[in-house]
């Protein structure tokens, strides 16, 4: 119909600026109310980024064991209290909080330089290149990541370096499948035929056309997969299977502490309040659902 | 639902018969396919295993042997007769093709810690997870379907809202933290239903809780957007036009439509389910894949971790097909597309 | 029964979209409502049928055979869709739902579909024999897909009036339709009101007017200018804007670009191509075709949709490969002198930077002179500030010489334009080929249209080649008519 037509902004000649046609539809208040929810997001996040930062250079001692401290309720000075042996908890928090950003961080960075590197070659060079890159991509689908993650965790249980790779490895194919499609939608499309009719160039198709194009998603699935990342972490610690104490970790921190729920409840909520805003913050930032 | 079934269609019609090859070839190519995953993930896993083994840190013989003989019996006699028994002299290349012949034939010989057989282990598994899985499954979609076809009514109305706040409440909890919580409210302090453990009456009732709640978000919120999609278009508009009731419309043209895009999700939503099942099985101790695994990598039981992972990677695979399947049924235009 | 809209007023946050006394929809007469896009008459279509947009407001009187009811009261004509008010939608391909055979489609719309086992399979009969009637023969199992265009719509037509309805609202049925589907179309509405029924079209194809006759109404900015028998607004408009409407007909230019004499083909081709052939999805566009483009000449690509037009043309400009035959470029194309329009501009634009940025692109890659952007949009009558937007933000017809203000910057020697008014209303059309033209007469380029109108192709084309509609590849006929310069 001619009504949803125009809502979609396909109007032949509509003069756009003055015309009521945008207020049909969704598109007006649901935009709003999303850039509502990633301003409180990105709010959110710079808090927990700057405890992160700062937080372990304000309380240095996060090992440091004192059993005269025994489940001290917090203070002024220890606003979390002290754990059952004596340690600083938001000491201990805030060392976990920059592990779980910081590796985090690593591993997006990693499985998105390779996913999207290997996604321009795979629509770029076509044939077999893409063909073989597209078979390998098909198993790992058929991985869930947290399988993946395990595998690694097997080979040498507890050391950083197989969570950092296990998620690294589990995350590039999305990347891949998602800069792929987007570029081979991309080259196909009759602006970049346009682009090499006019001699434009390869930098001003990537500039222009592929930049612009990929630049939402990717931030979207890298905010989405350092909430995996982090989430990933903690639960391979919670379940005995990650990293080991006395590491400062957030799932380990939630485990250590759980037999003391009724003592100290406060040792538990804290490191699930932070895992919660903190995943909270990571998946408020997205600006679109993205399907592989 | 007797709206969907359709009448024996009138006399032939040379355009369906034609399509309906169109459907025989598509279905062909997706299982062509998907076959050729399964046996590429199959590979991947049994190599991967394979190099994990090789790479154990102390001697593989003797671990083979504590397992099979108990930790107390093991001597370098016993190890020795492993050792010719498993072939671990041969050539890494010869061992590997027997590891990978042995996956084929669903052998994965007997665990490193308990020294029984793992395929006869891992039938009990997976009747475990799947029944649980089953549960929670039927749970979420339910539920979402429910609230996403309410909340695409009546867009911006209050279920609508509230779907939306139940999505990004589920998002960002993850199953631990909210196993833990079911566990410490209706377990400890109410003491309405077990803890943890299999075979009591009542024992699926929090890890198929605690699984369905966070897939029910996820499929809230893609059923409302499917069905809201489907509602705005030219051919709902159109059927309305012909006179047809709302609820004519939604069993004839808007159920098969979104249903389009929900089977496709569920493809999806069973990578999130095994990675679910893994941490919910292990939290409540159910006796299924993902608590096989856990343990299996805890204690580095690397043929049973390579079983169980198979298992659910599989499981992944089969639905995945089903789901193709099921679309290439529903969406004519997929089946050119193929 | 005799329809009559009293005083209807559509109106968004106050303002005024629809403003129309009095209208009357009479049994065995035909009432065609032409005007440019955002005119308002689609809204007022969508206003007697009762499914307009929550957000604007409507207020008026509708009577059905003396019975009066407020127009805001939807509800009251919901009930008489199907069986009395029937809905004709423009893009047929869309209104048939992707997931079901056609004839359970059509079958659903008759009364008896409903009603049990018996009253299913009649319902399925009579679609079947309506769907023969359209000249649909075996394609009742068929999927919306698989059908073009004009058969789609006549899928749409009998769907829509299988319920048996008498009024019939047409919104702008021949979207889309090229003018053998557009004449089979006015074909079956014109049946439709001999057979007793009303009709209301709302169309901006002027042709599509002429051919239902009847009674025309001409809408302008919400309101009706002018109405009265079609044969006689079309000959002899009284109304100043219905005149310009009529003016903007390609038939009726007379531009100041045209070619006066036009060359012989003396010169050596800029393009030459021998021996083309094409097939595609099992059926052969053409075979053994030799076309060849000299320089300043203007050439038009014609033939019904789905004949190879635009396949033909991405051959000539070398970026689709024929399956047999060469085609050979000048070595003065070289260097981006061989330039494309689109028949939607908004998608030969990167979407999501301003338009701005891709000529800021083709000026500093080609050492344009900066101050001929500027220079080139007054001369096509473009505002400056369009430039800081996207191409989704700016509507069709200007995106269109935009598009062509690019192209213009590197001096082409042959423009390829690729149906490129085909979505914009006549007046639009006008300007937009206006601007091309002066263009392609000024810097003296050749120019090669693709289009199915062929009254457009008469009024811009010295030379005309017609592709015939594509056939099966078994046949292996010779597709091509050539056909000489006019």
């Amino acid at each position: 119909m001619n009504i949803t037509q125009q809502a979609n902004g396909k109007a032949p000649d509509m003069p756009a600026p003055s015309s009521p046609t945008t207020l049909w539809g969704m598109s007006g208040p649901v935009r709003r109310r999303l850039s509502w929810t990633r301003a409180a997001s990105a709010g959110l996040l710079a808090v927990l980024v700057l405890f992160a930062l700062i937080g372990p250079l304000v309380w240095r001692q996060y090992a440091g064991q004192d059993l005269s401290q025994f489940l001290r309720p917090p203070s002024f000075a220890e606003p979390f209290g002290n754990d059952h042996l004596g340690r600083s908890v938001i000491a201990r928090l805030a060392h976990a909080t920059r592990l779980s950003l910081g590796l985090a961080l690593l591993c997006v960075t990693t499985a998105g330089i390779a996913g999207v590197a290997l996604g321009l070659l795979a629509a770029w060079r076509r044939g077999w290149v893409d063909q073989l890159l597209l078979g390998i991509s098909e198993i790992f689908l058929a991985l869930p990541a947290l399988l993946i993650v395990l595998i690694f965790a097997a080979l040498a249980s507890g050391e950083m370096w197989t969570i950092y790779l296990g998620i690294a490895l589990a995350q590039w194919v999305e990347y891949f499948r998602v800069v792929r499609a987007r570029s081979l939608s991309v080259f196909a499309s009759p602006a970049v035929e346009a682009a090499n009719l006019l001699r434009l160039g390869p930098v001003h198709v990537l500039r222009r056309h592929l930049c612009p194009e990929l630049a939402p998603v990717l931030l979207t699935m890298a905010s989405l997969g350092m909430a995996t990342a982090v989430l990933a972490m903690s639960t391979l610690s919670y379940v005995g299977v990650g990293l080991k104490p006395p590491t400062a970790e957030l799932g380990l921190l939630i485990t250590e502490s759980l037999p003391f729920y009724y003592e100290a409840p406060w040792m538990v909520a804290a490191p699930i309040v932070v895992l919660l805003l903190l995943l909270s913050g990571l998946l408020g930032l997205r600006t679109q659902e993205v399907r592989r | 639902m007797t709206i969907l079934s359709t009448p024996s269609p009138p006399p032939s019609h040379p355009a369906e018969t034609r399509r309906d090859h169109s459907l025989t070839r598509a279905a062909g190519k997706v299982l062509a396919r998907r076959a050729a995953q399964a046996v590429g993930v199959t590979l991947a896993v049994t190599i991967t295993c394979f190099v994990i083994v090789q790479n154990l840190p102390g001697d593989i013989a003797f671990r083979i042997a504590a397992g099979r003989y108990g930790y107390d019996k093991v001597d370098a006699s016993t190890a020795a007769e492993v050792r010719a028994d498993v072939n671990l002299d041969a050539p890494a290349w010869q061992q590997l093709g027997g590891w990978i012949l042995d996956a084929l034939r669903l052998d994965f010989g007997t665990s490193l810690v308990t020294g029984a057989s793992v395929t006869d282990e891992l039938a009990l598994h997976l009747t475990a997870t799947l029944q649980l899985a089953a549960v929670a499954l039927v749970l979420s979609v339910a539920g979402g379907l429910l609230l996403g076809l309410l909340a695409a009514q009546n867009r911006g109305g209050a279920v609508d809202r509230l779907t939306d706040a139940w999505v990004s409440l589920v998002r960002a909890l993850p199953p631990f933290i909210l196993g833990l919580v079911l566990i410490i409210v209706f377990s400890v302090q109410l003491g309405w239903v077990p803890a943890a453990g299999h075979g009591e009456r009542g024992n699926i009732v929090l890890p198929a809780i605690t699984l369905a709640v966070g897939l029910s978000g996820l499929f809230a919120r893609v059923t409302r957007d499917a069905v809201a999609q489907v509602l705005e278009s030219g051919h709902v508009h159109f059927a309305r036009t012909k006179g047809l009731a709302r609820h004519v419309v939604l069993a004839r043209h808007v159920i098969r439509n979104a249903g389009v895009t929900l089977v496709s999700y569920i493809g999806v939503q069973v990578l999130i389910l095994v990675e679910g099942v893994v941490v919910v099985e292990s939290l409540f101790a159910w006796p299924g894949l993902g608590h096989a695994l856990v343990h299996a990598v805890f204690w580095r039981d690397i043929p049973a971790m390579q079983a169980t992972v198979l298992a659910l990677a599989l499981i992944v695979v089969v639905v995945s097909t089903l789901v193709d399947l099921a679309v290439l049924a529903l969406d004519p235009r997929t089946r050119e597309a193929q | 029964m005799t329809i009559e809209l009293l005083d209807v007023r559509v109106t968004h946050q106050g303002r005024a979209l629809v403003d129309v006394p009095q209208l009357s929809l009479e049994p065995g007469r035909a009432v065609t409502l032409v005007g440019e896009s955002g005119s308002g008459k689609s809204l007022l279509a969508h206003a007697l049928m009762g499914s307009l947009p929550s957000s604007l407001q409507v207020q008026g009187l509708v009577s059905f055979g003396g019975e009066r009811t407020p127009l805001q009261d939807a509800a009251a004509r919901r009930k008489l869709w199907g069986h009395q008010l029937a809905l004709l939608p423009q893009e047929p391909v869309l209104a048939l739902d992707p997931t079901m055979r056609v004839d359970r489609q059509v079958a659903e719309g008759h009364p008896g579909f409903l009603r049990g086992r018996r009253g299913r399979l009649a319902a399925l009969k009579e679609a079947g024999n309506r769907l023969a009637g359209l000249g649909l023969h075996g394609v009742q199992g068929a999927y919306p897909h698989t059908l073009s265009g004009g058969m789609a719509q006549r899928v749409a037509f009998a769907a829509a009036t299988i319920g048996g309805a008498e009024v019939l609202i047409a919104d702008e049925p021949s979207k889309g339709l090229d003018p053998v589907a557009r004449d089979a179309l006015a074909q079956l509405l014109s049946r439709h009101v001999e057979q007793g029924g009303s009709l209301l079209t709302i169309t901006h194809d002027l042709d599509l007017a002429r051919a239902l006759d009847g009674e025309l109404l001409v809408m302008h900015q919400a309101g009706i200018v002018e109405q009265g028998p079609a044969r006689q607004v079309l000959a002899a408009p009284t109304h100043p804007w219905t005149r310009r409407l009529l003016e903007a007909e390609p038939g009726r230019w007379d531009p100041a670009w045209r070619n006066p004499a036009p060359e012989t083909g003396a010169a050596v081709p800029l393009i030459e191509a021998r021996g083309l052939a094409k097939a595609f999805g099992g059926r052969t566009l053409f075979s053994d075709l030799d076309v060849s483009i000299s320089p300043g000449e203007r050439l038009a690509l014609t033939g019904p949709s789905g004949c190879g037009k635009t396949t033909l043309g991405g051959i000539l400009l070398r970026l689709v490969d024929p399956d047999a035959g060469e085609v050979n470029h000048h070595a003065e194309l070289a260097g981006g002198r061989l330039q494309k329009l689109y028949q939607d501009p908004a998608v030969a634009f990167p979407a999501r930077v301003p338009i701005s940025a891709g000529l800021r692109d083709v000026v500093r890659r080609h050492n344009v002179s900066p101050e001929r952007v500027p220079l080139l949009m007054d001369r096509l009558r473009l505002g400056h500030s369009l430039l800081d937007r996207r191409p989704g933000e700016v509507s069709g017809g200007e995106l269109q010489r935009l598009a062509t203000i690019r192209a213009m910057l590197l001096n082409p020697l042959v423009v390829f334009a690729d149906e490129p008014t085909s979505r914009l209303d006549l007046l639009t059309q006008q300007e937009t080929v206006n601007c091309l033209m002066e263009q392609v007469a000024e810097q003296d380029a050749a120019l090669v249209l693709v289009t199915h109108d062929v009254g457009l192709a008469a009024a811009v084309a010295d030379r005309h080649l017609s592709l015939e509609e594509a056939v099966p590849v078994a046949s292996g006929r010779d597709a091509i008519a050539p056909q000489g310069s006019r």
